[in-house]
């Protein structure tokens, strides 16, 4: 009896341990890989890279809306803060940045008609402790770990709206300060 | 014997643990599921979806099936993967989803099959959103049918090559009133089933 006390209390102790562990591992870990994909895929670290539209053949990632047209920018901040600027759109557009752990640290519109929609959004991301006093006057963005991915969605549901939403991309940039 | 069933209850636990996390996140199984926290007429949602707040079942959940996802402020994300007879949605039948003007700046509902992919066919045919309701209709009033074949006249989704599947409600700026009290505001769409396996 106490020998098969003993091995239940081990399989309940290793069971929480092993549950835990990789159910919080997976995030990064899939996020890990997308982002691995994507490079392999010739995606360069900041820039931003127009998707191609999403149909059954092109999805980069799980549940693409096909409304939208999308734009990653991969960051790296390891060797200090990145500056990302963006275009607004004429319809509904968001400019949002993911943690390595998957996490939406930030959101905000890209859409010219809602009220306070700049013309060109401007946002610094950084790690915690790198040094932004300079840069006072765009949006700040403090994530944790140096791997983020900056994401831009923009309605675009047909294949003229979509050629518009890429022809915004040079005029947006995803670089280090 | 001690330390053996120490090791085999250890080793048991380990498999045991790690099997049932990657069955919670959803890395086998069908469907997103993300969670039933607010379920408005099976319409299921979770407002941590994409935020800090979430939990690590619904985190590792959204990694697997919802990459990406936005926080509520932005986008809120429904899910419904069975019929108004609860019935599981699949590309055997045909179904007429129906519903009215939703409570946010832009909508759209789109088929994903059990990966949580769009189907792998060429009908052009996996949305139905705010921009087709006003084409077709005033916005309040909306209905599109999901089949693997298209319907001679009306709004169309294409449910070929999708086995069983979901279908997904984004609503993008949700008001404030959707996201307090979702269950009072959300005009749910109904999915009623038609027919299935060719049967009228």
């Amino acid at each position: 009896m106490r020998a098969f006390l003993t091995g239940l209390a081990a399989f309940a102790i290793t069971f929480l341990i092993a549950h835990f562990v990789v159910l919080s591992a997976l995030p990064g870990k899939i996020m890990s890989t997308v982002r691995g994909q994507m490079v392999e895929r010739g995606m360069p670290v900041h820039a931003w890279a127009m998707s191609p539209r999403v149909t059954p053949e092109s999805q980069p990632v799980v549940r693409p809306s096909p409304d939208l047209a999308y734009a990653i920018c991969l960051i790296d901040l390891s060797n200090g803060p990145v500056e990302l600027s963006v275009p607004a759109w004429p319809e509904y557009g968001s400019l949002s940045i993911f943690e390595a752990d998957t996490d939406n640290v930030y959101a905000g519109s890209l859409d010219a008609r809602a009220q306070g929609t700049p013309g060109i959004r401007r946002v610094i991301v950084a790690l915690e402790g790198q040094d932004l006093y300079q840069y006072g006057e765009a949006e700040q963005v403090i994530v944790s770990k140096p791997e983020a991915l900056a994401l831009i969605r923009r309605l675009a549901p047909s294949q003229a709206a979509y050629e518009a939403a890429a022809a915004l991309i040079p005029a947006s940039r995803c670089a280090p300060l | 014997m001690r330390i053996v069933v120490l090791l085999i209850g250890g080793v048991l636990g380990l498999a045991a643990g790690a099997v049932t996390a990657l069955f919670a996140a959803g890395m086998f199984g069908a469907g997103a599921g993300f969670s039933d926290e607010i379920n408005v007429n099976g319409w299921k949602s979770d407002w941590t979806i994409g935020s800090t707040a979430a939990n690590p079942w619904t985190r590792a959940r959204v990694a697997r099936h919802g990459l990406l996802a936005l926080t509520k402020e932005e986008a809120v994300y429904f899910t419904k993967g069975v019929d108004e007879d609860g019935q599981r949605l699949s590309e055997d039948c045909r179904y007429e989803v129906s519903g009215g003007d939703m409570p946010g700046l832009w909508w759209s509902v789109t088929l994903y099959d059990a990966q949580s992919y769009l189907p792998l066919n060429k009908d052009n045919a996996p949305s139905f959103d705010k921009t087709k309701a006003a084409a077709t209709s005033d916005g309040s009033a909306w209905s599109f049918t999901v089949a693997a074949d298209g319907p001679e006249t009306g709004n169309w989704v294409s449910s070929r090559n999708a086995g069983t599947f979901d279908l997904m409600l984004r609503i993008y700026k949700p008001t404030p009133e959707l996201i307090a009290t979702p269950e009072d505001v959300l005009p749910a769409p109904v999915i009623k089933r038609l027919s299935c396996g060719g049967a009228a």
